[in-house]
C-alpha cells in the first residue's frame, strides 16, 4: 500500500530561504547582544550618576537650617522617586519627604543597599554632627531606566528587520538569477541539440559548474554522434547481404528446373547466413562498447580458451582442406577478463585467418606468457595485408579488397580491437614468420595467480 | 546485349550476373574500377552497371573520370546510399539511372532495358521492323502477327540487329554481343543462329552483306 505512495519528502532547502533565515537570525542575535551591552553600560552610568545625586541631595539637606524645614508632614521632595528623612541626634524623626514611606534608619554612614517593603533600595546616610540625613531611592528605577535606554538603542534595528528581509529576498533572487537561466538553457537541450551553454556574463562561482556541464554535453554529443554513425553504418552494411538475399530469392522464383532451384536455395541460404552473421557481429560489437559497464571478470586461462575455439573451427578448416594448429604454452596463460568476450575475440581472429587462407594453407594459433603480458598470436598463410592498409582494417566495415573471398562482415578486427581494449591490451599486425601471410598478435596484461611461478 | 557489371560483393555480383543472363543479357563482371577500366577499353558494352561502394577507388569518382574522358556508355548506378543528395551526386556525376540496394532483379532488368531504350533514341518499349516485333521485357518475337519461339542467343542476335535497323554488324561484333568472357564461341555459331532465324522468319529477313556482315532487309 504505502509503497505506491511517494514517501513524504523533507522540504527542499532553498538557498534564498536559507540565506534569509541566517542573515535575519544573525541580525537578531546582533540586536540582542547590542541591547545587552547597552543595558550594562547604561546601568553603570546610572549607578554613578544617581549615587552622585543621592550624595548631593543629602549634602544640600545638611546645609539647610532645620528651622526652615517643616517638621510634620514634610513637603514632597523635589525628586519624585527620592525619599529623604532626617533624624536628630536622639533618633527622633525630624523630617520625612513621604509620610507613608518611613524607611528604617541606617545609622552607618555612606552608601548601602537595603531590602524594605518588598523593594531594593539604594540608601545614602550622612551624619553631620547634630542630625542623621538619609536619602534613598529604589534600585528598580535604575534597572528600568537602563532597560529603557537599551530598548531605545535596539528598536530602530528591529524596526528595520522586515525591510531588511525584503531587501535580502530581492537581492538574493537577483544574484541567483543566472542559475535559473542556466536551467532553462539546459532544459532547451535535446539529444539532437547539445550545444554548449553560454558562459558569458556569469558570476565567478558558476563558471566551474557551467564548464563541467559543457564538458558533459560535449561528451554526450560525441557519444551520440558515434552511436548515430554506427547505426547508419550498420544499416548501410546490412543492405548488402539483404540485397544478395533478395536477388537470390528472385532467382529462386525464376528457377525452372530442380537443379536450378537447388542451386538457388543453396545461394539463398548462404545469403541468409551472411545476414545473420553480420547481425550477430553487430550485436557483439555493441556489447563490447566501451561505455557498457564491465561484465563479471574472472581468471581465464587463454590456453583453454584457445583449445575450445580451435576445436570449434576444426570442422570448417577440414572442410576447406586447411590446416588449423594450436601451439599452446606449456604453463597456463592466465589473464583477468571476460571469458565470453575473449572467446569471441579469438573466434574472430581464427575465422578471419581461415577466410583469407587458401585451401591447403595453414593457420597457427599460439599462446605464450611474455613477461608481464599474455600473448596470443594467430598466423595464417594467406595473402597478408599490405602495411599501408594495416591501420584501416580495424575500422568498422572495412574489408581488405581481395577478390573471390567469401564476404565477411567487416567487423571482425574491430571486435578484436574492442575486446583487447576492454582488457587493457593491444592488437598488432605483422608479416607471418614465413611466407606472405598475416600474423595478428594480441597482448593482454597477464594475471599472476599464486599457483603460477 | 553485353553489359559490364562492376561490383565488389561476390554474392550480389553472382546473383546479378545470373539474373541478367536469364533476361538474355551477356554480363561481364569485374570487382573494381581498375579492372573496369581495362574491360571498357577492350570491349564495347551496351551498358555499365556500377556499384558505387567499391574498394580502392570510389565508384562515383571513377564515373566522373569516365565521363571526363568522353566515355559515352550509359551507366546504371547501384548503391546502398539512398539519401537524395547521394542520388543527385550520382546522376550529376554522369549516371543515367540510379538503383538503391536492396533491389529486385525484375526492376534491375526493367531499368537496364529502359536505359538502353533511351540511349538508343527510342521511347517505345518494343523493337519493330516491318512485320517483325521484339518485346525486350518478355523477350518475345512476333512475325506477321504470330508469336515466334526464339532461343536466348537467337533473341540476342535479332535484338542487336533490330536496335539500329539498316546498320551492318560484322560477325565479330555479333559474337561480342552474344558471348561474355570465358564463354566458348564455336567457330560458326553466328551462322548457325542466323540460319535458324531465317528458317523461322523467312529467308529474306536477314541479309548477308558479303565481306561486311549482316543487316535487316528493308521492309516491303
Amino acid at each position: 500500500m504505502s509503497e505506491t505512495q511517494t514517501p513524504e519528502r523533507a522540504p527542499r532547502p532553498s538557498i534564498r530561504g536559507r540565506l534569509l533565515a541566517w542573515l535575519l537570525g544573525a541580525l537578531v542575535v546582533a540586536g540582542v547582544v547590542m541591547g545587552g551591552a547597552a543595558y550594562q553600560r547604561a546601568h553603570q552610568d546610572l549607578d554613578e550618576l544617581l549615587d552622585y545625586q543621592l550624595k548631593q541631595l543629602a549634602f544640600s539637606l545638611s546645609r539647610q537650617s532645620l528651622g526652615s524645614v517643616p517638621v510634620l508632614p514634610g513637603t514632597p521632595s523635589p525628586e519624585p522617586d527620592f525619599i529623604t528623612q532626617v533624624w536628630d541626634r536622639d533618633g527622633v524623626l525630624m523630617f520625612y519627604s513621604r509620610p507613608n514611606m518611613a524607611i528604617p534608619m541606617r545609622p552607618r554612614p555612606g552608601f548601602s543597599n537595603m531590602d524594605w517593603n518588598g523593594q531594593s533600595w539604594r540608601v545614602f546616610t550622612q551624619l553631620d554632627g547634630v542630625r542623621i540625613i538619609q536619602v534613598a531611592h529604589p534600585l528598580s528605577l535604575r534597572r528600568e531606566m537602563a532597560a529603557d535606554f537599551a530598548r531605545r538603542a535596539v528598536t530602530p534595528l528591529l524596526a528595520l528587520l522586515p525591510l531588511l528581509a525584503i531587501g535580502i529576498w530581492i537581492v538574493v533572487g537577483r544574484v541567483l538569477k543566472p542559475l535559473s537561466s542556466i536551467s532553462s538553457a539546459l532544459r532547451a537541450r535535446t539529444p539532437a541539440s547539445l550545444q554548449p551553454l553560454p558562459h558569458e556574463d556569469l558570476p565567478d562561482e558558476l563558471v566551474p559548474l557551467v564548464g563541467a556541464l559543457n564538458d558533459l554535453l560535449q561528451r554526450l554529443q560525441q557519444a551520440m554522434e558515434l552511436q548515430r554513425q554506427f547505426v547508419g553504418d550498420a544499416a548501410h552494411e546490412l543492405r548488402s547481404p539483404l540485397t544478395a538475399v533478395q536477388l537470390q530469392l528472385s532467382l529462386l522464383k525464376r528457377a525452372s528446373s530442380a537443379e536450378e532451384r537447388a542451386a538457388a536455395i543453396e545461394r539463398l541460404e548462404r545469403g541468409v547466413q551472411r545476414s545473420n552473421r553480420l547481425v550477430q557481429q553487430l550485436l557483439t560489437l555493441a556489447r563490447q562498447d566501451p561505455q557498457v559497464p564491465d561484465a563479471a571478470t574472472e581468471s581465464v586461462d587463454m590456453n583453454q580458451v584457445a583449445r575450445e575455439v580451435v576445436s570449434d573451427f576444426e570442422p570448417q578448416a577440414a572442410l576447406n582442406q586447411q590446416q588449423l594448429r594450436l601451439e599452446p604454452a606449456t604453463e597456463p596463460v592466465l589473464i583477468r577478463g571476460e571469458r565470453d568476450a575473449l572467446r569471441v575475440m579469438l573466434s574472430n581472429l581464427i575465422d578471419n585467418a581461415l577466410r583469407y587462407t587458401p585451401a591447403h594453407g595453414s593457420v597457427i594459433v599460439r599462446t605464450r606468457r611474455d613477461g608481464p603480458q599474455a600473448l596470443i598470436e594467430v598466423e595464417d598463410s594467406g595473402p597478408g595485408i599490405p602495411p599501408e592498409q594495416r591501420l584501416r582494417v580495424f575500422d568498422r566495415f572495412y574489408r581488405v579488397p581481395r577478390a573471390a573471398v567469401e564476404e565477411g562482415s567487416g567487423l571482425g578486427l574491430a571486435i578484436v580491437k574492442r575486446v583487447a581494449q576492454r582488457h587493457a591490451g593491444e592488437v598488432s599486425l605483422d608479416d607471418a614468420r614465413a611466407g606472405t601471410g598475416l600474423k595478428v598478435s594480441v597482448r593482454l596484461p597477464a594475471f599472476a595467480s599464486p599457483a603460477s611461478h | 546485349m553485353r553489359l559490364l557489371l562492376v561490383e565488389d560483393d561476390n554474392m550480389i555480383g553472382e546473383a546479378v550476373r545470373a539474373g541478367l543472363r536469364q533476361e538474355g543479357f551477356t554480363v561481364d563482371w569485374v570487382r573494381d574500377a581498375e579492372q573496369g577500366d581495362v574491360a571498357l577499353r577492350t570491349e564495347p558494352y551496351a551498358l555499365l552497371l556500377l556499384d558505387l561502394g567499391l574498394p580502392r577507388k570510389n565508384g562515383l569518382a571513377w564515373l566522373r573520370e569516365l565521363r571526363r574522358r568522353g566515355e559515352a556508355t550509359p551507366v546504371l548506378v547501384i548503391t546502398a546510399r539512398d539519401a537524395v543528395a547521394d542520388r543527385i551526386a550520382g546522376l550529376d556525376g554522369g549516371a543515367d539511372d540510379y538503383l538503391v540496394k536492396p533491389f529486385d532483379l525484375d526492376e534491375l532488368a526493367a531499368r537496364v532495358r529502359a536505359v538502353l531504350r533511351r540511349h538508343g533514341g527510342r521511347a517505345a518499349p518494343l523493337l519493330q521492323h516491318g512485320e517483325l516485333t521484339l518485346d525486350p521485357a518478355t523477350r518475345q518475337a512476333t512475325w506477321k502477327g504470330q508469336p515466334v519461339a526464339l532461343s536466348a542467343r537467337e533473341y540476342a542476335l535479332l535484338a542487336a540487329l533490330l536496335e539500329r535497323p539498316g546498320a551492318i554488324l560484322s560477325r565479330a561484333q555479333l559474337e561480342q554481343r552474344l558471348y561474355g568472357w570465358g564463354e566458348e564461341v564455336e567457330s560458326n555459331a553466328v551462322e548457325v543462329h542466323i540460319h535458324h532465324l531465317r528458317r523461322k522468319l523467312g529467308a529474306d529477313t536477314i541479309r548477308n552483306v558479303r565481306g561486311l556482315g549482316y543487316t535487316l532487309a528493308k521492309p516491303e
